[in-house]
């Protein structure tokens, strides 16, 4: 057990969720090995997101356990500190900080959280704003982004602490057509780079070209997990299979 | 000397006694600030020097002390061989003054409503007066209904001003006792007091009057 | 009396109108962010308590207020000048009011800003102070301009407890001088240019503070 745990990133048993009566997840289980990159999809309400921000405490849960690198979320804050600061999340809204520059966005929890002096945060800021290609804007706030642009420096904010592990929830959705593929060609660089991913997203073009797995959620459950080549290909749940029709027409 | 209980207790129904007072100059001027506010806006809104002449009123009217202004029509209209009882001349001051403040919530009330309203009046071939009468203000008045309520709170808490002017509202009445009797304290306190209980009770029922308001979301 | 003797005697008023409105900042400003904060954060008893002392200096009216604390803090034994009573119940009261725009500019927060904090492992802490606080102490900017120019009007009750403001020294000449038609308007005016530039700072800064924030939400 924890021989087996020690190669994994992420490892959920029997995780169950409810909102007052209404039963979020149920059930679930998956395991991420290091490295992989996993996609999540399902109709809205699968509770696909819901799933995906129990993995860094932004929710809690009521039945089951969640691991991120050996280590049990969700007993002791401190836990859940020490998970989150192993994984980088980025938001379907963005959320950046409207006050501070780009530059300010990045650096803020490399100062805070990991105790960096300024000007050695600021030089790893530029390393991963240049990874996003999107230096010059440093000065910038995000309001005079566009919304891609926007969608990267949360990317490069979210890298900058290091993470073992980052969280997409559907990083694209609130995109324009144009946008989104300067945002999925950063993310597919990250998988190339060997980063262990876990994305919630209906872009079924990326999760054929970058995942290792997907997993599709339907009210709660997760009813099916597969190769992209299989799911695509032949996917065996007939709920799976609706979905990704509606998604093709 | 310390604050004797008893005595601050013998001096509640006294000042209780004087609230139909507080209340009555409250809805009054209340009503007052509504009447001359609304007028305000009117004048106001199609702009031009008259226009900003009122605005600049407003701006005034805002910029200065209601207590400044309970003087100014105390002490000046006698002046004029204008003699007012206190209360009129209270009652009309705190009228002015908040009409600055709804003239405000007049506008918000009339911008909110949708342009093509005021077009489609126009277009029906309704007078500016009709248009205003028929058209704008029965949507207005759901628009206004809460900020009017905050406002009758603030204009509640301000009537213990008239006291200055012996009045005999509640404040006024803790005043009389306290002269009569050389104790202020037991009677101002049992004064404010109530003055909270009574803006607090006035609040949360506007609080339930804007939710009672907003609950339908469509008509 | 001359136009000039009666703007030199207001004006002689100046200091302590400016004095009592600088001193209840120093009240207002902790109250209204401390407790503001409180309110944001705390939960079950702990945010009644926060709301209890709220209500008591926001919903209370404030003369009575002045009054209760001029006369009934002696009497238990708490004697303090009237520039202090004066500056800490109209700061408190201002507090009150500023606290409640506190706590709205923290709720109004989309609630990413928070997420984004903790998934970047912030403490509580750095989120509130970072994130969340300049962001609505920014957007709330206008309303506590407003809440300035409101203390400095409320200043005025001060003259009924004995400080020599300018309403004191108003009253103070009109009864050397029975000319209250040129000494109260004098005294408005003067309120008016105290307040008036602080309106306007305030617009300004709705006007920089809204863009930014349809900016924010617009996208």
């Amino acid at each position: 057990m924890q021989d087996t745990s020690q190669d994994l990133a992420v490892e959920i048993t029997a995780l169950h969720k409810w909102y007052g009566a209404f039963h979020v997840l149920q059930e679930i289980s998956l395991s991420v090995q290091r490295g992989a990159r996993i996609v999540i999809c399902g109709p809205s309400g699968s509770g696909k997101s819901t799933l995906i921000r129990c993995l860094n405490g932004l929710e809690t849960y009521q039945r089951g356990t969640v691991r991120l690198d050996g280590i049990r979320l969700g007993d002791d804050a401190r836990q859940t500190t020490l998970a989150r600061r192993r994984t980088g999340m980025v938001f379907q809204s963005f959320n950046l900080f409207p006050h501070l520059t780009v530059l300010a966005n990045c650096t803020l929890a490399l100062r805070r959280v990991a105790g960096m002096a300024r000007h050695e945060a600021e030089s790893l800021a530029y390393h991963h704003l240049d990874k996003v290609r999107i230096p010059d804007q440093a000065r910038k706030y995000p309001a005079q982004l566009s919304g891609g642009q926007q969608q990267r420096v949360a990317i490069a904010r979210a890298l900058c602490l290091n993470p073992h592990l980052m969280l997409f929830d559907e990083p694209t959705s609130a995109l324009d057509p144009e946008m989104i593929k300067e945002v999925l060609e950063v993310m597919t660089g990250l998988a190339q780079d060997g980063m262990t991913m876990i994305c919630v997203t209906h872009e079924m073009g990326f999760a054929r070209e970058v995942a290792d797995e997907v997993v599709f959620m339907d009210q709660g459950r997760i009813v099916e997990q597969a190769a992209p080549s299989t799911f695509f290909a032949t996917p065996s749940h007939p709920r799976a299979r609706t979905f990704l029709n509606t998604l093709l027409h | 000397m310390g604050f004797d209980i008893d005595f601050a207790l013998s001096t509640v129904p006294a000042i209780l006694g004087a609230i139909g007072m507080t209340l009555l100059v409250a809805l009054a001027s209340c009503l007052g600030a509504a009447t001359f506010g609304f007028c305000l806006e009117i004048l106001r809104r199609p702009g031009g020097i008259l226009g900003l002449v009122v605005r600049f009123l407003i701006d005034f009217i805002r910029a200065t002390p209601v207590l400044v202004w309970l003087y100014c029509l105390y002490f000046i209209l006698p002046f004029y061989g204008l003699r007012l009882s206190a209360l009129t001349v209270g009652i009309t001051g705190l009228s002015l003054y908040y009409s600055g403040y709804l003239a405000e919530v007049f506008k918000a009330g009339i911008d909110a409503i949708a342009k093509g309203q005021q077009e489609a009046a126009r277009a029906l071939g309704l007078g500016r007066l009709d248009s205003i009468i028929f058209v704008i203000a029965p949507q207005m008045l759901r628009n206004i209904a809460a900020p009017m309520g905050n406002y009758f709170v603030s204009i509640l808490k301000a009537t213990p001003y008239l006291a200055v002017l012996a009045v005999p509202e509640m404040l006024g009445q803790a005043f009389d006792i306290a002269s009569e009797t050389y104790r202020y304290a037991e009677p101002l306190t049992v004064a404010g007091l109530i003055f909270l209980a009574l803006a607090l009770a006035i609040a949360q029922a506007v609080k339930w009057l804007e939710r009672r308001l907003s609950a339908p979301t469509s008509r | 009396m001359s136009m000039l003797d009666i703007w030199l005697g207001i004006l002689q008023g100046f200091r302590v109108t400016a004095s009592v409105t600088l001193y209840g900042l120093v009240f207002a400003i902790p109250f209204g962010l401390v407790f503001g904060v409180a309110q944001y954060l705390t939960t079950g008893l702990a945010r009644v308590i926060v709301t209890a002392v709220i209500e008591f200096w926001r919903s209370s009216a404030v003369i009575i207020l002045l009054f209760v604390f001029y006369y009934a803090m002696p009497v238990i034994g708490v004697t303090l000048p009237a520039m202090a009573v004066g500056a800490m119940v109209l700061g408190l009261n201002v507090g009150g009011y500023a606290s409640q725009a506190v706590r709205a500019g923290l709720q109004a927060l989309d609630r990413g800003q928070k997420e984004a904090g903790q998934a970047l492992g912030l403490s509580r802490q750095a989120i509130l102070l970072r994130i969340e606080l300049p962001q609505a102490l920014v957007a709330m900017s206008p309303t506590f301009i407003n809440l300035v120019i409101q203390l400095v009007k409320a200043t005025s009750l001060v003259s009924l407890i004995t400080l020599t403001d300018m309403t004191f020294r108003a009253k103070e000449i009109a009864q050397i001088a029975y000319e209250p038609v040129p000494i109260y308007l004098s005294l408005l005016l003067a309120y008016f240019v105290a307040c008036y530039p602080i309106a306007l700072v305030g617009r300004w800064l709705e006007r920089r503070v809204n863009p930014a924030r349809e900016a924010r939400h617009g996208l």
